[in-house]
């Protein structure tokens, strides 16, 4: 738990912020997939922090980001926090996306702000000499964002939006079917963040195409570190799992999306 | 220097601070992030005979003031318990309390001889009062004839001293608590959780699965306040209070009502350091009123109410 100072809040696409913070442990520790658990508020109201998965770490500077979209009232009252206000945040926390090995072909599947954390992924399978492709999908246009540091980070993207205002129009995990259709042999790993039926879809996939996935799961928490049971999902081998200690990132096998 | 100590059931706390169970895991987790040594006593996760494995998602949901939770007591079960969390929870320097929970009298009996044999268990706290199950829990603590045989039973078989948890989900707290006091319990800690609902408008359809869910935090303070003022009137046995205590201020309030240590449960979420500042508060503050014992402040309000 630890203090840290904002440096920059600013709106990144309709609803959708990015927030830096001056977290040295967090720039230093975190790995692509991890979440920061936010507290929105000095009181106690609203009750809960809020989990933010990181979307890029600088080292150098010591900073890290999140990016979040205005949902609620937490994301709302974080919307408003100025440059050199102090968050209190929880984190680096959760097990994050493990990297592929070489000579695999990286797949991000991102659907609406659920992109944040593969962005992240993306500048470190990027560091590691790999590159692949990025599938992201939005709502409509003016939502869309992240492409560009994809392509920074030598991955080719496409991107589809529902209503069609914005690449093609449908869900990017109809692009990441038709790829792996067309390329039959390519040797993938799919790294995926989303709303749950775009992670369902992801998962159907990949167990068709025989390919090993990794999702990125959402669910409201209580602690953060496993300590509460709050945030639950049912796990393949029965029981339940915690989203916050064993995930937000599970193997798809490893859970049951609903 | 203001002495923190205070002496329930037969155990001696630095420090009238503890951990509500349920919110502070087996410890393990939240001493990667504190000294848990530093709370007046840490009370575990419940405890059942067999592993349990909770209700479906979703388990949480954020009221106005206030969190519902719905997880169902999700638990290793007393081997697990026994196997995989004692082994760190018997390194703490300070009073463990272990909270146990079953579907039967017979459940709550053998729970108990389970954790018999582990010297350094500092007492029991009996749960007869969740609401998130569908068989035992809140169900025994509800009517004052089933609450008395549940902690008769544990009572027993314990060689620690035993806690009866209540449930505020009563028309009147006192008869359950006197029957508890009767049945031998060394203390009763209150409240647990209040029953409640929240409805997603969008499915149109209850939040949770079981429907109703357990609320806490700052709303239901004044609710427990007022607990704990009955209760404290209707018995001999120390009482423990908790619910919606978020700052030092909340938990003067509870001792002044009557509690003779606090549990600190929601606000651990919203700030896992939270037991440590309220006991840093709760210093300052008898310090500030010329109080050398915080026990000395335990059920004031209730002598200062008659000079009204």
């Amino acid at each position: 738990m630890h203090q840290a100072e904002i440096i920059l809040n600013e709106k990144v696409a309709h609803s959708i912020y990015l927030l830096r913070l001056r977290a040295n442990k967090v720039a230093e520790g975190a790995n692509p997939g991890q979440f920061l658990h936010v507290k929105c508020t000095k009181g106690p109201h609203p009750l809960l922090r809020r989990p933010f998965s990181i979307a890029g770490a600088h080292r150098e500077e010591g900073t890290a980001d999140i990016i979040y979209r205005v949902v609620g009232e937490g994301t709302s009252i974080l919307s408003k926090k100025r440059p050199g206000e102090v968050l209190d945040i929880m984190g680096p926390l959760g097990r994050g996306f493990p990297l592929p090995l070489p000579g695999t072909l990286p797949l991000i599947v991102g659907g609406g702000v659920g992109v944040a954390p593969l962005l992240f992924l993306a500048k470190e399978l990027n560091k590691a000499g790999l590159v692949g492709r990025a599938f992201l999908g939005f709502s409509t246009a003016r939502e869309a964002f992240g492409k560009e540091i994809f392509e920074t980070c030598g991955f080719s993207v496409e991107l589809t939006t529902d209503d069609g205002t914005h690449g093609k129009r449908g869900f990017p995990t109809e692009l990441l079917e038709d790829y792996l259709k067309s390329e039959k042999k390519v040797k993938a790993i799919v790294y995926a963040c989303g709303p749950r039926m775009l992670l369902l879809k992801v998962k159907e996939i990949a167990v068709s195409f025989g390919i090993l996935a990794y999702l990125s799961l959402e669910e409201r928490m209580g602690c953060g570190i496993g300590a509460c049971f709050g945030c639950a999902v049912k796990s393949a081998k029965g029981g339940y799992k915690k989203v916050c200690w064993d995930g937000p990132v599970f193997e798809a096998g490893e859970v049951e999306i609903w | 220097m203001v002495d923190l100590s205070v002496k329930i059931a037969g155990i001696c706390l630095k420090n009238p601070v503890m951990v509500a169970s349920g919110t502070f895991g087996f410890a393990r987790e939240y001493s990667r992030m504190f000294d848990v040594n530093e709370l007046g006593a840490v009370v575990t996760k419940g405890i059942t005979l067999l592993p349990k494995e909770g209700n479906p998602p979703p388990r949480l949901f954020e009221t106005t003031a206030g969190l519902l939770n719905s997880v169902g007591l999700e638990n290793p079960g007393v081997e697990g318990f026994i196997r995989d969390e004692w082994p760190y929870l018997k390194t703490l320097q300070v009073p463990v309390i272990v909270n146990i929970a079953g579907e039967t009298v017979e459940e709550y009996r053998r729970i108990t001889q389970c954790l018999s044999p582990l010297e350094g268990i500092s007492a029991l706290e009996v749960n007869i009062s969740c609401p998130n199950v569908e068989k035992g829990g809140m169900a025994f603590g509800r009517h004052p004839d089933s609450a008395y045989e549940v902690v008769r039973a544990v009572k027993e078989q314990s060689p620690f001293p035993v806690i009866a948890k209540l449930s505020p989900n009563v028309s009147d707290i006192r008869e359950i608590a006197l029957a508890v006091e009767e049945a031998g319990a060394d203390a009763v800690s209150l409240i647990n959780t209040i029953l409640g609902m929240a409805v997603d408008v969008e499915k149109k359809r209850p939040v949770f699965k079981r429907v109703f869910a357990g609320l806490s935090g700052p709303a239901v303070k004044p609710i427990a306040l007022r607990m704990v003022y009955e209760v404290y009137e209707a018995v001999r046995i120390p009482v423990i209070g908790m619910g919606g205590i978020f700052s030092w201020r909340d938990a003067v309030e509870f001792i002044l009502a009557g509690a003779s240590a606090v549990a600190v449960g929601s606000a651990i979420f919203s700030d896992p350091v939270a037991p440590l500042k309220i006991i840093r508060g709760l210093e300052d503050y008898a310090a500030r009123n010329l109080q050398t014992r915080i026990s000395d402040l335990v059920g004031l309000a209730h002598r200062n109410a008659a000079e009204f």
